[in-house]
């Protein structure tokens, strides 16, 4: 059995003060009697977890969604969403895992397989029998947004393809694409691709792994570090030569700065260096801005844009820089929703017991949007919880990145492909 | 670039941070976690007590020429037109803080007298103003109370309010209602009840449930949980299902009222363009310059006018993120809010700009030996001191940096906890020193 070490978060255990300012904000707690909240579960609980305990005191921990809501609230610094993914670990590591986590951890194998057929995999995965079945065997929801695979083709493949079109500069920067763009959502890394070589820079994509991030949240720690290890030799030589590796999803770079060396323990110099040169895309784009060096020729654009930014940027606590970029682009009225979290919480909102409480909690996130009149799109940077914010509002939804392109004349915002030249 | 850039999310910050952007500033607002409002009552607490004197302040603002010289009410200067500020912005948010039901504040001067309004635990509170909710239990109003309860909510407890209360000479009496008359979830909270009663149909079950317990005449006295989004509705509907007057009393922390509060000023705030953004924490200020190394660098330290602040910087999940503005308020909040750091020996720093203390820098010399000892204890009363411009400043009153303002809990030469004075003190001076900031910024070029 393997234990996890809560040396990085355990200290912090000892400020909470019982206020229940946390419990007061979480969004699950206020939907759910299953869940007691993140006092309960985390600073209360963990009294109960350290020094070799064989058990867990309670399972509730399970329904903590990690929206992190609590960490940004809390007065004195308790890292209450840490100590409840390391519980979840725990819980894993002394009960097994159904096979159903086992699969919603595996995005790149799962993208790996369905790429021999697309076709048939999106066929067979997204008809009415199939869903029925799949909740019944597996638990995963029905109703819940499951993304469907490219049938053009991977990210991979396009970048390879138009290699000889590709921007060749002295200015460099690497391309971490995730599996979601590798294998869902191609267009949001060319989309990626075309603002980083209009600004001037020549685009790297290196052999790289899933970040991990969907083993870590199901609490398969052992696998997830193979995966960090990996994504750490294959690109330190990047970090080594003084190039930033710049992410679309927000929940990849999370988890290549934090996530990984944190929850593993991992604090050797290459996922320091790894962790050092990572940069969410629009955090990257707003220091570019900020040193006067990003391209504003942007067209006008009118629209009233909904934008609400994922519960990851919560814990990169570098603000909302896609917000801080968008609203340069004239003619966008950008709305900031003010909304907890969508519901969908990464894997959360896809398990049948934890799709209605999902659907619940999205649903300030979902008035919000229906307030603002009838909009086109709406946006947000992760990819989940695009499809959780489509699923929810039946509107269209898109990558801040994709917007930016359009703003740039560079991209087709209907249909999803770069624009040809 | 932003004008101005506010450390802190408590009432210091938030209504500093509205001050300097109704006065066409661009401001942003930062802060590690959310304020202390959601601990307190939710009142204006101008000046409860003096220190050394044993009884109530009666007059609050006729008390502060009796207060030390250096105490921020006395640098504050027009402390009433501060304040007269604050409460139109109670009711710009629609949490219209009065002294007398239906009645809008407008006159505030030397005579105005302290409420007193029943605490969580019973005792005569005394509170300049409250939100409209709270004022239904002034004590000075003769109809005897009902105070109730709901058994299994923790946090409060209508019992020993209602013993306490009529021990001083107020009469009330207790009841108790089942939870289930109002929620039907098994785990509640001050907040989660609250929100069910932002629900019109919780109201009636509610009232409905009430009516049988109520004797002619009384009041009823209920926790702090008409409603959370809908306050003010809930309330109204409430008063007039019951046909008497229906009010408030604090519970123990998290305070609905401060939550109440906080949320209508971020959204306030919101529509001036602010943002207020959580779970920063700012770890420090352009390195290399800060003060205790500005002595070393002799040349610097012989010229006249102080230094200015580039950036602060706070912590992310990796590099440092800096964050430029031409001025920058403090308002973190002290010991209490978190705005100091201390270690076992009792060392006390400020860790953003490493502002000089006046606190005992010994920890045997924090508290008094009684615990409610009239002059309270040294450690409240340690903290940064300031300019009559609230500027930070060092051992000879010279202002530390150009472009640097403090204020609220974490100012020395006050007891915050002892004088009853810590949302009066947050506003006056997180209003005052924002006026300062604008008029800097306005001259600049
Ligand atoms: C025990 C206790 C009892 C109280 N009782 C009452 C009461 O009875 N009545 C009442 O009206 N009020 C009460 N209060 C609250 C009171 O209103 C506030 O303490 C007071 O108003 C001071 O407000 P402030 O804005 O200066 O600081 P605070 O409200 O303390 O806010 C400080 C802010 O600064 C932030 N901060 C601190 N350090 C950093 C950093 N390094 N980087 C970024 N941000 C930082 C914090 O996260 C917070 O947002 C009580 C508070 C406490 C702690
Ligand atoms: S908000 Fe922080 S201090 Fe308060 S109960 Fe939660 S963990 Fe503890
Ligand atoms: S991470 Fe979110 S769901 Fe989990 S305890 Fe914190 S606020 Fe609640
Ligand atoms: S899916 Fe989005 S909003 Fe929802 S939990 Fe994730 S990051 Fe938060």
């Amino acid at each position: 059995m393997h234990t996890k070490s809560w040396h990085s978060v355990g200290p912090s255990l000892d400020a909470c003060i019982k206020c229940n300012i946390c419990t007061s904000y979480c969004p699950v707690t206020a939907v759910t009697d299953l869940f007691p909240g993140p006092k309960y579960v985390g600073p209360q609980a963990q009294r109960f977890r350290e020094n070799g305990q064989p058990h867990s005191p309670d399972h509730s921990v399970d329904y903590c969604s990690g929206c992190r809501v609590c960490n940004e609230v809390c007065p004195t610094g308790v890292k209450i969403a840490e100590l409840n993914a390391r519980a979840r670990a725990q819980i894993v590591a002394e009960n097994g895992l159904p096979l159903r986590n086992r699969l919603l951890g595996r995005n790149e194998t799962l993208g790996k397989l369905a790429q021999i057929a697309p076709r048939l995999a999106n066929l067979s995965l997204h008809n009415p029998v199939s869903r029925v079945l799949a909740e019944k065997v597996m638990g995963i929801a029905r109703h819940a947004p499951l993304p469907r695979f490219s049938e053009s083709g991977t990210f991979g493949d396009w970048f390879q393809r138009t290699q000889h079109e590709r921007l060749k500069s002295d200015k460099k920067a690497v391309y971490f694409h995730g599996c979601a763009t590798m294998y869902y959502e191609p267009f949001v890394g060319k989309a990626a691709v075309a603002v980083l070589e209009h600004n001037g820079y020549e685009v790297i994509v290196p052999p790289q792994n899933c970040c991990g991030l969907p083993l870590l949240s199901n609490g398969e720690f052992d696998e997830a570090a193979k995966y960090h290890s990996n994504n750490v030799n294959k690109m330190r030589i990047y970090a080594q030569a003084g190039l930033d590796i710049v992410g679309t999803s927000t929940s990849c770079t999370l988890t290549l700065k934090e996530e990984a060396p944190e929850l593993l323990d991992a604090f050797d110099e290459g996922s320091n260096q790894l962790k050092m040169a990572t940069w969410d895309i629009f955090e990257w784009l707003r220091e570019r801005y900020e040193a006067g060096e990003l391209k504003t020729d942007f067209r006008r654009m009118e629209m009233v844009l909904p934008y609400h930014a994922p519960c990851q940027y919560r814990a990169h606590r570098v603000g909302k820089p896609a917000l801080d970029i968008l609203r340069l682009i004239p003619g966008v009225d950008v709305r900031e929703s003010h909304a907890r979290c969508c519901g969908i919480a990464g894997t959360y909102g896809y398990k049948a017991e934890k799709y209605q409480i999902g659907m619940d909690v999205g649903a300030e996130l979902f008035d919000f949007v229906a307030e603002q009149g009838d909009v086109a799109l709406t946006a947000c940077d992760s990819e989940t919880c695009r499809w959780q914010l489509e699923h929810g509002t039946d509107k269209p939804s898109r990558h801040p990145i994709e917007i930016l392109a359009a703003a740039y004349g560079l991209y087709e915002l209907n249909g999803r492909d770069v624009v040809h030249s | 670039m932003l004008d101005l850039l506010v450390i802190g999310a408590g009432l210091t910050g938030l209504t500093a941070a509205y001050t300097a952007a109704k006065s066409g500033l661009r401001v942003k607002v930062i802060a590690k976690g959310l304020g202390a409002m959601h601990w307190g009552a939710g009142t204006l607490d101008i000046l409860g007590y003096l220190p050394g004197e044993e009884g109530a302040v009666k007059r609050p603002l006729a008390a502060i020429s009796q207060l030390p010289d250096g105490h921020p009410y006395r640098l504050a200067g027009d402390v009433a037109g501060v304040l007269a500020t604050f409460v139109a912005l109670t009711e710009e948010i629609g949490l219209p803080f009065q002294r007398e039901v239906g009645r809008r504040l407008t006159q505030i001067n030397a005579d105005s007298e302290n409420l007193l309004l029943p605490s969580p635990v019973g005792a005569a509170r005394p509170a300049f103003a409250a939100p409209v909710g709270q004022l239904g239990g002034d004590l000075s109003r003769p109809e005897p109370m009902l105070i109730v309860g709901f058994t299994g909510l923790r946090d409060f407890y209508p019992q020993l309010i209602a013993e306490n209360l009529t021990r001083q000479g107020y009469p009330a009496r207790a009841a108790f209602l089942p939870l289930a008359v109002v929620s039907g979830r098994r785990d509640n909270t001050a907040v989660s009840i609250a929100r069910e009663l932002d629900n019109p149909d919780q109201r009636q079950k509610l009232a409905q449930a009430l009516r049988p317990l109520l004797k002619p005449g009384e009041r009823v006295g209920l926790p702090a949980i008409l409603g959370l989004d809908d306050h003010m509705q809930a309330l109204a509907d409430l008063q007039g299902l019951m046909g008497t007057a229906v009010f408030e009393i604090p519970t123990l922390p998290p305070s609905v009222p401060g939550m109440r509060l906080f949320r209508a000023l971020e959204e306030r705030l919101q529509r001036l363009g602010v943002r207020v953004e959580v779970g920063m924490e700012v770890t420090g200020a352009n390195r290399g310059w800060r003060p205790e190394t500005r002595d070393s660098q002799s040349p610097i330290s012989n010229l006249q006018s102080p230094i200015s602040i580039e950036w602060v910087e706070t912590e992310t999940s990796a590099r440092p993120l800096k964050h430029r503005a031409r001025a920058f308020l403090l308002a973190t909040g002290g010991i209490l809010g978190g705005g100091f750091e201390s270690d076992v020996n009792g060392r006390v720093w400020e860790p953003i700009f490493n502002l000089p203390l006046t606190a005992p820098q010994k920890r045997s010399g924090w508290f008094r030996p009684a615990f409610l000892d009239p002059q309270g204890h040294p450690v409240f009363n340690g903290g940064v001191a300031v300019s009559p411009d609230f500027r930070p400043v060092d051992g000879a009153g010279r202002p530390l940096f150009a472009n640097v303002w403090a204020a609220g809990g974490l100012l020395a030469n006050f007891d915050p906890i002892l004088e009853r004075s810590l949302s009066g003190t947050a506003v006056v001076t997180g209003m005052a020193a924002a006026q300062a900031i604008v008029e800097h910024v306005k001259c600049e070029p």
